[in-house]
C-alpha cells in the first residue's frame, strides 16, 4: 500500500521532469536524412525500470534494452537501424504532446480480511476513506476495479465464492462511504492469484485480501 | 426417439448460438481518460467524438487532428496515448485472464503514440504487439515512444 503510493507520487515527478523545464528550443544544426518509424523505449514512470523491446521486419531485428535507446526503420523495406540513446531534449521535441496525453497510472490498494470471513481487519478497513477521496479527486472518468482473492484454505469453487464475496463486501463499503456503484466493478480470482506462493491448504494472511485499481 | 433425440440436440444447438451471439457483444477494452482539440474514434465507419470516459472497443481506430491529444487506459491498465495529427488502431484486446485469454495489438498507422504496459503484458509478454507501417515492435513490458513515418 504505502510502496504503491510511493511509486505513483515517484511517477507524477517522474512525468513532470519528462516534460517539463526543456528550456529554450534547440536549434536544428545538421539537417535530419529523410527518416522513418521511430520507436523509442522510455524508462518506467513509477520505478525508473527500463523493460524491453524487440524491433523488427522482415529485413531484420533490434533489441531495445537501455533507457531512450532509440531505433528509426526506414520506409524503404530496410531493416531497423543500430539503436542508439536519444537525449530527453529530443524525446520531448518529437513525442511531448503524445506523452502529456497518457493518462495517470492506476492507484492500487490492497485490503485484507480475516480468516476465512468476509470482515475486514482493522487498518484494512480505515484505508476506504482515503480510496474514496483519490476517487473524488478529480480522477477523469473514474473506474474502481475490485478483485477477491484467498489462500488456499478450502475448495477453488469455495474460494472463488468467497473472493467474490470479499469484493462484494469491499463494494458495498466504498457505496456506502459515498462512490457511485456504477463505477465500482467486482470480479473474484479466489485462490488462483495470491500474493504468496503456498501449498495448498495452507491459511496465509496476505492472501485473504481484495485489490482494488482506481483508474 | 432418434427423432426426438435429434430435436432435442437442434433445440439445445440453437440456444447454444442465440448465447453465444449474445456473449460476442463486445466487452468495453478501454476507457477515453484524456482527449482535447479534435479527438474521434472511428468504429464501423463512423466517426464519434472521444469524449473523457467514452468507451473504446477492439477494432476502434483513434485518431486526432492538428491540435489534437487523446489518452486512454485499458481494462488491464495498459496506457495508449496520440499526439496532434495521429492514428492508432487497436487491433486485438482481450483480457480474461482466469480464462487464459490474453492478447494486445495496436497498429500506430500515422503520427506519434505513446504505450504504457499493462496486465497483459505482465501475465503473457508475448501476447502484445504493437505495429509501426515498417515494423512490428515485441513488448517486454513498460513504457516507449512511436511514431509512424518521418517527420
Amino acid at each position: 500500500m504505502t510502496a504503491a503510493r510511493t511509486a505513483s507520487a515517484a511517477a507524477a515527478v517522474l512525468t513532470a521532469v519528462m516534460l517539463t523545464g526543456c528550456g529554450p528550443k534547440t536549434v536544428a544544426t545538421t539537417p535530419r536524412p529523410p527518416s522513418g518509424d521511430l520507436v523509442v523505449l522510455l524508462p518506467d514512470q513509477g520505478s525508473g525500470a527500463v523493460g524491453r523491446v524487440t524491433v523488427s521486419n522482415p529485413a531484420g531485428s533490434v533489441t531495445l534494452d537501455g533507457a531512450r535507446l532509440a531505433t528509426e526503420i526506414p520506409s524503404s523495406g530496410g531493416p531497423p537501424a543500430a539503436p542508439t540513446v536519444m537525449d530527453e531534449a529530443e524525446v520531448r521535441r518529437i513525442f511531448g504532446e503524445a506523452l502529456s496525453a497518457l493518462p495517470p497510472p492506476a492507484s492500487l490498494f490492497t485490503l485484507y480480511f480475516e480468516f476465512e470471513s468476509n470482515q475486514l481487519t482493522t487498518e484494512s478497513r480505515k484505508l476506504l476513506p482515503e480510496i474514496l477521496a483519490l476517487v473524488v479527486k478529480a480522477r477523469p472518468a473514474p473506474e474502481v476495479i475490485v478483485i477477491g482473492h484467498t489462500d488456499t484454505t478450502g475448495s477453488a469453487p469455495t474460494n472463488l465464492a468467497l473472493g467474490l464475496k470479499r469484493a462484494q463486501t469491499v463494494k458495498q463499503l466504498l457505496v456506502e462511504t459515498g462512490i457511485e456503484a456504477d463505477l465500482v466493478e467486482v470480479t473474484s480470482h479466489g485462490e488462483g492469484d495470491p500474493l504468496v506462493q503456498t501449498p495448498d491448504n495452507t491459511p496465509e494472511p496476505k492472501n485473504r485480501r481484495v485489490d482494488i485499481a482506481v483508474r | 426417439m432418434f427423432a426426438r433425440y435429434f430435436i432435442s440436440l437442434a433445440v439445445v444447438l440453437a440456444v447454444g448460438a442465440a448465447s453465444t451471439a449474445e456473449a460476442q457483444e463486445q466487452p468495453i477494452a478501454g476507457r477515453v481518460k484524456v482527449a482535447s482539440g479534435d479527438a474521434y474514434i472511428l468504429r464501423a465507419g463512423s466517426q464519434i467524438p472521444a469524449k473523457v470516459g467514452e468507451p473504446v472497443f477492439q477494432a476502434d481506430s483513434l485518431r486526432t487532428g492538428t491540435d489534437g491529444r487523446l489518452g486512454v487506459t485499458m481494462k488491464d491498465d495498459t496506457r495508449v496515448s496520440l499526439g496532434p495529427s495521429s492514428e492508432v488502431r487497436l487491433e486485438q484486446f482481450a483480457y480474461a485472464p482466469t480464462e487464459g485469454r490474453l492478447g494486445f495489438a495496436m497498429r500506430v498507422v500515422r503520427g506519434l503514440a505513446a504505450y504504457v504496459s499493462g496486465r497483459i503484458a505482465k501475465l503473457a509478454p508475448d501476447a502484445v504487439r504493437l505495429e509501426t507501417p515498417a515494423s512490428i515492435v515485441g513488448v517486454r513490458g513498460t513504457s516507449l515512444a512511436l511514431r509512424a513515418g518521418g517527420e
